[in-house]
Order: C-alpha cells, then structure tokens, then sequence
C-alpha cells in the first residue's frame, strides 16, 4: 500500500545499466508483452476492490491465471463492523465472480489491517467475526496483518491473529511497515516464531534490499511489492533475484487505489527474460513459489487455473454468444461506436 | 429423521467415500455452531464430485426440485442445514440468517438452493428476492433454476422480476420452476415493452420468450407477432407461429394465415418451444 503523500518519493535507484540497456528498456514498455508469450503469473497480493474491470481485462490478457486479494485498509477508516463484515463478504462473493469473469481464479486472505487495529473498540469486535471467514473456501491464509506505526494496540491483534492462523493451519501474509521497515520486519518475524508459527507458513511482504538477507536466512517466504515511488522498482527486482536465486521469493504488484500498476508481475518478468534471468526463476518468482506457499492452506488446486483452455467468444448457438462459465464478452476498446 | 433428510443422506452415501461420509454423519449430529462451521468448512473435507441421486424419491418429497447437477459439497451443506434444530423459529431463523450474512458465493448458492426444504418458508421471502437482485450468475441460478421455492411463495411482482431478468440477461427462462403456469397478464404487456427497447436498440429478444403471451394476447401484441413473422428469422417465425397457433385472441388466426408454410408446419407438429429452448447460460 501506498499510505501518505509524505512518502511517494522516488526510489533511489539500483540500475547500473549501460546506457545501451537504457534505450533497450524504453523501448521495451511499449511492446513488454513479446517477452513473457505463453508464461503465466500468479500475483499473490492485489487489491482488485480498488480497481477497474479494464484492469481485470488487462491481466487477463497479460498472463494472470489467479491473484490473492489481502484485506487491507480502504483509504478512510471503518466506522463500525458492518462495513468489515461487507468488506470480507465482498472478498470471498462479489469480487470472486467478477474475477472468474475474466477467467482469473480469486483467492484471498482475511485479516485485521495494522492500521484499523489501533481502533481497539472496534478492532475487539472483528476480531469477533474473523474465524466466520478464515475457514471459508478460497480463504488462503491470515492477512494482510503486522506492523504499520508498531503500537502496543497492532502487536496485540497481530499476536491474536498468529494465534487464529495457527488454529486454522493458514499461511501468514505478514505488511511489514513503511517507517522503520528493517526493525518491524525483524520483529514480526520474531513474534511469528514466539507463537510457535514455522517460518515456511509465513510470508513477509514488501521486503527490499535491506529486509531480504534476515528474511530468507531465516527460512521465511520472502515477497517483493512491486509498486513505484513507495516500494520496490522491477530493476532493482532483477538485481536481487540475480543475487539471491528464485528460492522463496515472489513478487507482486499489492496494485490499489494509489498509483500503481496492476501488470507489475507480467512487467517484471518481461525486464527478468531481457535481463537474462532464466525461465525457470523468472517462473519460481512470478508464479510458482506463491502457490506453493499459500497452497499450504489446502485452499489451491492448481487445476482451477492451470490449464485454462483459451475461451472462444465467437462461437455461438441458436444465434445466442455462448460464454462459457458467465464469461465476460470482449468489446474493442478503440472502437469509437459503442453498441 | 425427515424424509427429505433420509433422501438426501441416501444420495450422499451413493457418492461419499467413507471418511467424507463419517465427517458428514459426526457433523450433522453436532450442536448449532459445529453445523454452522461445518457448512462453512464443508469443500476442505467434501469433494466436488457429481452426485448421484434417485430423483422419482425426491420429486415425489419435493416436486420440481432440480438437483441432479449438484456436486457433493453442496449437497452436503444443504443437508447440513437441515440439521439446525427447528423448534424455535426465532432461533432458526436467526442461525439461518447469519450464514446468509456472512456467506461467500459458494455459500449463498447452497443456501439458496435449501430455500425449498427450510423451515419457516415465508420467512425467506425477503432472501430470495435478494438473490434475484444479485449480479453474481451463479446466485442468481441457484433461485432461478430448478428451484420450486419462488413458483411456490412469490408475489406476482417478486415472480415477474425473476422472470425478466432472465429474459434481460439472456439466461434460460425454461428453465424456472413453474414459468407457463405463472404467466401472467402484466408479464406479458412488459415483455412487449421490453422488445420494443430491444429492437429500438438492433438488439434481438430471445424467441421463447414469446411462449409467455399466449393467453394474454391484446392488439400491441398481435402486430409484435406480425413483426415476428416479417424478421426474416426462423426462430422468431416459429415464436410467432406458435403463439398464433395457441391463442384463441381473434385475428391471430388470420395472421397466420398470410404464412401458410409455417401455419403447415405447426399443424403438422413440425414446431415446438423446445425447439427454441437455449440450454446454455449466456451472458451478453
């Protein structure tokens, strides 16, 4: 998430290139497509709440066979439970068939943001309504949760969802925070391990040159938010998988109602395939890594997603367009007639 | 144990392997809030395999009750549902309604698809009209099709919404519980109305819709017809042939009469609204 104006300003930059591989990469945004032909992706962190259904067009056509929507804060603070409750409903019923029609699989994680945990009254009573959910199928794991400001309220309810998570036998989606991201992410970590919670089920997110190291060593799941101004450029991604391998790492592009870009998992892996990263890891961290850690939750069958046979939307019956499974009919989008 | 509760266990142990049939069994015979989480945790122990059911048994317990296309799970949670203790109706009705509150799509189905054999059935009249107001198509469908529950219960203005938006949504209307013998007067002037937007549009009106005018013909509809007969399409012709061939209306015979090949084919048996059924559900 993209939180205050304070703090979109530019990453420092990590790309060295050569003034050659400069011009390459202009000129690849215009046709980045070529480069991931037949790859699919699986973009573990999303907001699709915020997002148009162009958006939905456009990942679809990217490569995108399945996305995992956090729950997350929604720009302006919640005033009462029946706004959570239509929230996580939201999450696990309307947002679900609008992704399937555009043949893109739905999952999603439940949890109590960081932030909304510092309204305790209010934090008391979703905690409340969180098991109805965590059990709901395609609830693939306890999320996004963690550290924003790290007050005593946020270690509470993160503690607590540790706890719930550990009952239910769910992966951890741990947001790690913005201000004094090193020592929340060290910290999160250490309670996760103090509620007896094995690394592999926890993924750390919005990890990025300074947080990796610990992250991995420790044998966590280290994910990367590919997000511009606030978090990770795809540059500065290349040179980290270059550096740490494709074990344990994934990216994602946690795109919402700030700037940021949906096509930030099929972007990345087009700048991998020019970089010269190789199938096989731009393959681990674009999609297979994420499956295999949310997958611990029994929620994923790859069979949903995997063999997704292309829809022919021509094809008709009795004179009526057949869209198999309530497919959504594709219209051009520079036609100037609209029928 | 009810006989609905007997019949849909049968179906189950046609289906269930015995480990999902021993969770079933342990769960079903639970306290409310074990039934409540087992029907929301129903797909991490039951599979989505078809099931197999003896419909003469059930249709004889609950006519019209389409379920031969379920899968396992949802079978399983409805007939969960059928285990929430029903002796106090406030309380009934209260532990049905937080599942409904909290449901995900899969959920919602299951619990729209029960609406026939719950308890209480006036009580979900509010529900039910919801899930026709829903935009997600497999909600809508679980009312919608195959389910007897709005034949039996809605209003007339209830009925003729389920029934138009399936029409503006190009879905199946044959496949509604109780369609010819709802149809209704009102329906029909609509349905007019509706095709004339259609075609103000160059937008086509599915022909079986057409079926539902029959006995409630007036002269807006009777030039429709004609309209029908002169769109150079076999299946609005055949529509139109149909319902001139129904109706006792006066002048729909003599319009018929200006199309003396298709007045043949419908003497000889030749057409059907069967033959205008579209199975598959459609979205455009």
């Amino acid at each position: 998430m993209c939180n205050k104006h304070s703090e979109i300003q530019q990453n420092p930059s990590h790309f060295e290139g050569s003034a050659e591989e400069k011009v390459t990469a202009q000129h690849v945004q215009a046709n980045f497509m070529d480069y991931i032909k037949d790859m699919k992706f699986f973009d573990p962190h999303i907001h699709m709440t915020s997002r148009t259904t162009d958006d939905y067009q456009a990942l679809a056509d990217a490569g995108v066979v399945a996305i995992i929507e956090p729950a997350f804060w929604l720009g302006q603070p919640r005033t009462g439970l029946a706004t959570f409750k239509d929230y996580f409903s939201s999450l696990v019923g309307w947002e679900r068939f609008r992704s399937s029609q555009f043949g893109i699989k739905h999952y999603c994680t439940i949890g109590l943001n960081s932030r909304e945990a510092n309204n305790e009254p209010l934090a008391e009573q979703v905690m409340e309504i969180l098991p109805l959910y965590l059990y709901k199928e395609g609830v693939v794991g306890v999320g996004e949760i963690g550290f924003d400001d790290q007050t005593p309220a946020e270690e509470k309810y993160y503690r607590w969802q540790l706890d719930l998570a550990k009952e239910a036998n769910l992966p951890v989606q741990v947001h790690t925070p913005h201000r004094d991201k090193r020592k929340g992410t060290e910290r999160s970590m250490a309670i996760a391990l103090e509620h007896g919670i094995a690394p592999n089920m926890v993924i750390i997110d919005h990890n990025n040159e300074e947080t990796v190291k610990s992250v991995l060593d420790q044998g966590f799941y280290a994910a990367f938010t590919i997000y511009p101004f606030t978090k990770m450029g795809n540059e500065r991604m290349v040179e980290i998988v270059k550096q740490y391998g494709s074990e344990r790492i994934m990216i994602n592009s946690a795109a919402d109602w700030g700037i940021s870009d949906p096509l930030a998992v099929a972007k990345t892996a087009a700048l991998m395939k020019m970089k010269g990263i190789s199938d096989h890891d731009i393959k681990m961290v674009t999609y297979q890594n994420a499956i295999d850690a949310f997958a611990q939750s029994g929620q994923i069958n790859v069979e949903d997603f995997e063999n997704n046979t292309v829809i022919d939307q021509s094809k008709t019956f009795n004179g009526n367009t057949i869209l198999r499974g309530g497919q959504q009919p594709r219209i051009d989008k520079n036609a100037i007639v609209i029928r | 144990m009810t006989s609905i509760q007997h019949i849909l266990l049968s179906a189950i142990e046609a289906t269930a392997n015995e480990k999902e049939l021993e969770w079933v069994k342990t769960k079903s015979n639970s306290d409310v809030k074990a039934i409540q989480i087992a029907f929301v945790s129903a797909p991490r122990f039951i599979r989505k395999v078809a099931i197999r059911i003896d419909e003469k048994v059930l249709h004889e317990a609950v006519p019209d009750w389409q379920i031969e296309e379920w899968t396992l799970e949802r079978l399983v949670r409805v007939y969960l549902l059928l285990h929430i203790p029903s002796d106090q109706s406030e309380e009934y009705v209260k532990n049905i309604e937080t599942l409904f509150d909290t449901a995900e799509i899969n959920e919602l189905v299951a619990l729209y698809s029960a609406l026939p054999v719950l308890s209480y059935p006036e009580k979900w009249l509010f529900r039910a009209t919801e899930a026709v107001r829903s935009n997600m198509g497999v909600v809508f469908d679980a009312i919608g099709f195959g389910n007897p529950y709005p034949f039996l219960h809605f209003s007339e203005l209830a009925w003729n919404q389920l029934v138009l938006k399936c029409i503006f949504n190009d879905k199946p209307i044959h496949l509604i519980v109780g369609l010819e013998k709802r149809a209704n007067r009102k329906l029909a002037e609509t349905l007019s109305d509706f095709a004339h937007e259609r075609w103000a549009a160059d937008r086509k009106v599915p022909a079986q819709v057409w079926r539902l005018v029959t006995n409630f013909m007036n002269d807006t509809i009777l030039a429709d017809l004609d309209k029908l007969f002169q769109s150079n399409d076999i299946q609005n012709q055949t529509a139109a042939a149909l319902v001139c061939s129904e109706t006792t209306f006066p002048g729909a015979e003599s319009l018929l009469e200006n199309y003396p090949q298709l007045r043949a084919s419908v003497q000889k048996g030749q057409l059907s609204w069967k033959q205008l059924e579209v199975h598959q559900l459609c979205y455009v």
